[in-house]
């Protein structure tokens, strides 16, 4: 099982987000989310490796549209 | 060439400009925003860069309010086409370019229907009131241009906005020959969209331009296709940009444009605008003291006016002097300007008018040599009358 990753819904929301979460002082980083991980096709997360969950609820308060969680290993990209 | 055309595309473009568009083939070569390698990833993070570039220049409440267009017009049908049905009706301005009187105009063939409010240079509550009572109860939309891209009158766009606003009307802002000149703000004015031409005072390459709204989740589509998300949904996206950006973008024109915006920001747009209105009367005053040269407003300040300025030669049709002048190396822009309405309002639709616009690198030479090539043509085809 691999850290979570954040799917939002587009790479704009990915590098809004990272960016939020990095005055934050979270680490994450956008990463394409394959096809079979979301339901309507391929889109883009944010990995973060740690704090994931409340890294979530600071995404969502900012107006970012998280769509879903979903594990992910960092070394499969 | 002195060249005073910029009202159309301005010409030089700074060196950062050439060097980011030239960079981009180089550095982001590969299709942004819809594979995970690293230079789609590069490529995506400079348009994303310049979305927040052009979000905070006009204040736009985020990057994803930002969506590239091909120019100032496929913007502006964007929105008039994603929002107006049959029994709408729609208030513009009596100084619209063609870019919103010809989708309005396809658009009324559908049921649409139109008011022309009339501009009053010099005179802000006049035009308002014009505003205020073209407002009907089906009034769906008001359209208006921020500064007319013949006679350089500047709307009070800020004013517009709270008078749509205060009948629930959303007001749609023509930028092409404002934006990095006259002082745009989104989240203080409330203009609900804002279409920008990114290849004129923003000093990006043609082929660029922007739609920047907060609301573009609720437009019909004009345009769908593949977004790089959502991929097994055969629906467009419903969330901004995706949704007006449809197939791959412009990479090397938005890098150049993202430089093009920084070229403004370092400047300072309200340096530009000085220095350009500076030309703009040094212009007008030399022109007056001509015979035969006639003006349609007067003498243009910033309060009232963008730095855009259009005259004719009594006797002479514009496109004959443009041409003339074209031929002593001054480039301007002769003719109706795609602005019939804009020349209907000073009776100048028939032969047109003789445009200049100079940009952030134009020079108190360059108005001085247009000037003297105008001399040159009025003793060509006159004699010495002065």
């Amino acid at each position: 099982m691999g850290k979570p990753l954040i799917v939002v819904g587009s790479i704009t929301f990915a590098m809004k987000g990272r960016d939020i979460l990095g005055r934050r002082g979270f680490r994450s980083s956008v990463e394409r989310v394959p096809h079979s991980r979301d339901a309507h096709g391929c889109g883009y997360g944010l990995y973060v490796p740690e704090r994931a969950e409340e890294a979530e609820k600071i995404l969502r308060s900012a107006g970012i549209p998280v769509t879903g969680r979903v594990p992910w290993e960092a070394s499969g990209r | 060439m002195i060249y005073l055309d910029n009202a159309a595309t301005t010409y030089p473009k700074p060196e950062s400009v050439r060097r980011a568009v030239s960079e981009a083939l180089v550095r982001y070569g590969a299709n942004p925003g819809r594979a995970g390698h690293s230079m789609s990833i590069a490529a995506s993070e400079e348009i994303y860069r310049c979305r927040s570039a052009a979000a905070e220049f006009f204040r736009a409440s985020g990057p994803e309010c930002v969506a590239f267009t091909l120019n100032c017009t496929h913007a502006i049908n964007y929105v008039l086409k994603g929002l107006l049905r049959p029994g709408d009706h729609v208030v513009i301005s009596c100084l619209e370019h063609n870019a919103v009187v010809r989708p309005l105009y396809a658009l009324a063939q559908q049921g649409v229907q139109v008011t022309e409010a009339t501009v009053t240079a010099g005179d802000n509550d006049a035009t308002m009131e014009a505003f205020r009572s073209a407002i009907r109860q089906n009034t769906r939309l008001i359209v208006c241009t921020h500064a007319s891209n013949v006679w350089g009158i500047r709307l009070p766009v800020e004013r517009l906005a709270a008078l749509a606003h205060a009948y629930r009307i959303p007001i749609v802002v023509d930028s092409a020959q404002s934006a990095g000149v006259l002082p745009i703000d989104l989240a203080d004015s409330g203009i609900d969209y804002l279409c920008c031409a990114g290849h004129k005072g923003l000093y990006g390459p043609m082929g660029t331009g922007m739609l920047i709204t907060a609301n573009g989740a609720g437009l019909s589509t004009v345009i769908e296709g593949g977004t790089g998300t959502e991929s097994a949904n055969p629906q467009q996206p419903a969330g901004m940009p995706e949704r007006m950006e449809s197939g791959t973008q412009n990479m090397p024109g938005i890098a150049g444009l993202h430089a093009g915006i920084e070229f403004v920001k370092r400047r300072g747009p309200e340096k530009i605008a000085q220095h350009e209105m500076g030309l703009i009367r040094s212009a007008y005053e030399q022109l007056s003291r001509l015979p035969r040269v006639r003006f349609y407003t007067p003498e243009p300040d910033l309060r009232y006016f963008a730095p855009v300025l259009s005259f004719t030669v009594d006797g002479l049709p514009s496109e004959t002097v443009g041409r003339e002048l074209g031929k002593l190396g001054v480039a301007v822009r002769a003719g109706l300007h795609c602005a019939p309405s804009a020349h209907r309002l000073m009776g100048t639709l028939e032969n047109g008018a003789v445009r200049i616009c100079p940009s952030a690198f134009s020079t108190q030479a360059d108005i001085s040599g247009m000037v003297g090539a105008v001399k040159k043509i009025l003793n060509k085809n006159y004699g010495s009358e002065d």
